[in-house]
């Protein structure tokens, strides 16, 4: 079925504004960085916390309530600017296996961290120290796993 | 030797043509690049809206911004570093693009604007630490930050397009 929509989609491509014009791919990439930026950014800082390096006089689940509202606007940012440049040529992307690989860890480090690092950054008795460690570092390689899918795509492409 | 020249030598150097063909480099030295980007965007983007008033605001400005020093820093050093192996593998390409020298001018601008911060209104932070958000001079360096950065962040991925 994921087949059969891409299929359609590629039938009007032409008409889409970021296949008109050499210049909105790059810009709305870029709106996608900055998003990128605040949402790993936020979450780093959030995991940083977690392992204790960084924000310690600070308690983590306070720390985790106020950057919620950046963490969501971040994803917002993400989901309008992500789909879109996937829309430039879907059907290229969902054969993309570094594409697939992105989508793979994007899903696991989302789960991951609505589960696990809020469930541990919100209590109000913070687990002992290595196991705050250990959630950290699994978010944050999830996340340099999307980051590695995401670069990958385009050199995907051009060695194809 | 001209920019120019030194740039094309550069270009053939043996570094910059494994930088740029080998199968490795680039995706390794781009995700270092964009992690950085994260690490110190998060950093800087935290900071910047504690002092708006939009984030943290319980917190002293002070305690964010000297906490999340140590951590700037190493992103900034990282991201530097990354930045210039990879002006390295396409020296020639960089040089003829304008968004390359765009980029630059805004790194310098950020560095300027967060010295002349941390020389001036920062230097009497203690008269404001705790207010929800911080006098209108320190909010006008914190939003010039913010639209610098963002500015950047478009610069740089724009090199590659022309």
């Amino acid at each position: 079925m994921i087949a059969e929509i891409a299929q359609a989609a590629n039938d009007s491509l032409s008409l889409n504004p970021i296949n008109r014009w050499v210049w909105v791919f790059p810009v709305v990439e870029s709106i996608h960085i900055c998003g990128f930026a605040l949402l790993v950014g936020t979450i780093a800082v959030l995991d940083l916390r977690l392992s204790d390096l960084c924000l310690t006089r600070q308690s983590i689940n306070r720390l985790a309530e106020v950057l919620a509202p950046w963490i969501y606007l971040g994803i917002a940012i993400q989901f309008v600017t992500g789909p879109y440049l996937f829309s430039a040529s879907p059907h290229d992307y969902v054969h993309n296996p570094s594409f697939r690989m992105k989508m793979m860890f994007l899903a696991a480090a989302l789960i991951f961290h609505f589960t696990v690092v809020r469930g541990t950054a919100g209590k109000t008795e913070p687990l002992a120290p290595v196991w705050r460690r250990l959630v950290a570092v699994v978010s944050m390689g999830l996340w340099i796993g999307v980051i590695l899918g995401g670069l990958g795509i385009g050199f995907w492409a051009v060695n194809d | 030797m001209s920019l120019h020249s030194a740039a094309q030598w550069l270009t053939d150097t043996n570094l910059s043509t494994a930088l740029r063909e080998d199968p490795y480099p680039y995706p390794v030295l781009g995700t270092i690049h964009v992690l950085s980007i994260a690490l110190f965007g998060g950093m800087v983007a935290m900071g910047n809206l504690r002092v708006l008033g939009y984030a943290m605001r319980d917190v002293p400005v002070s305690q964010v911004i000297d906490q999340f020093r140590p951590w700037k820093w190493t992103g900034f050093a990282i991201l530097a570093a990354s930045g210039v192996v990879l002006t390295l593998s396409e020296p020639i390409d960089c040089y003829k693009s304008v968004f390359f020298w765009i980029s630059l001018v805004l790194l310098a601008l950020v560095g300027l604007n967060a010295w002349l911060f941390h020389s001036g209104i920062y230097r009497r932070v203690s008269e404001w630490d705790t207010s929800a958000i911080a006098p209108p001079s320190a909010r006008r360096w914190a939003w010039l930050s913010l639209v610098l950065w963002i500015a950047l962040v478009f610069a740089g991925r724009l090199i590659a397009f022309g």
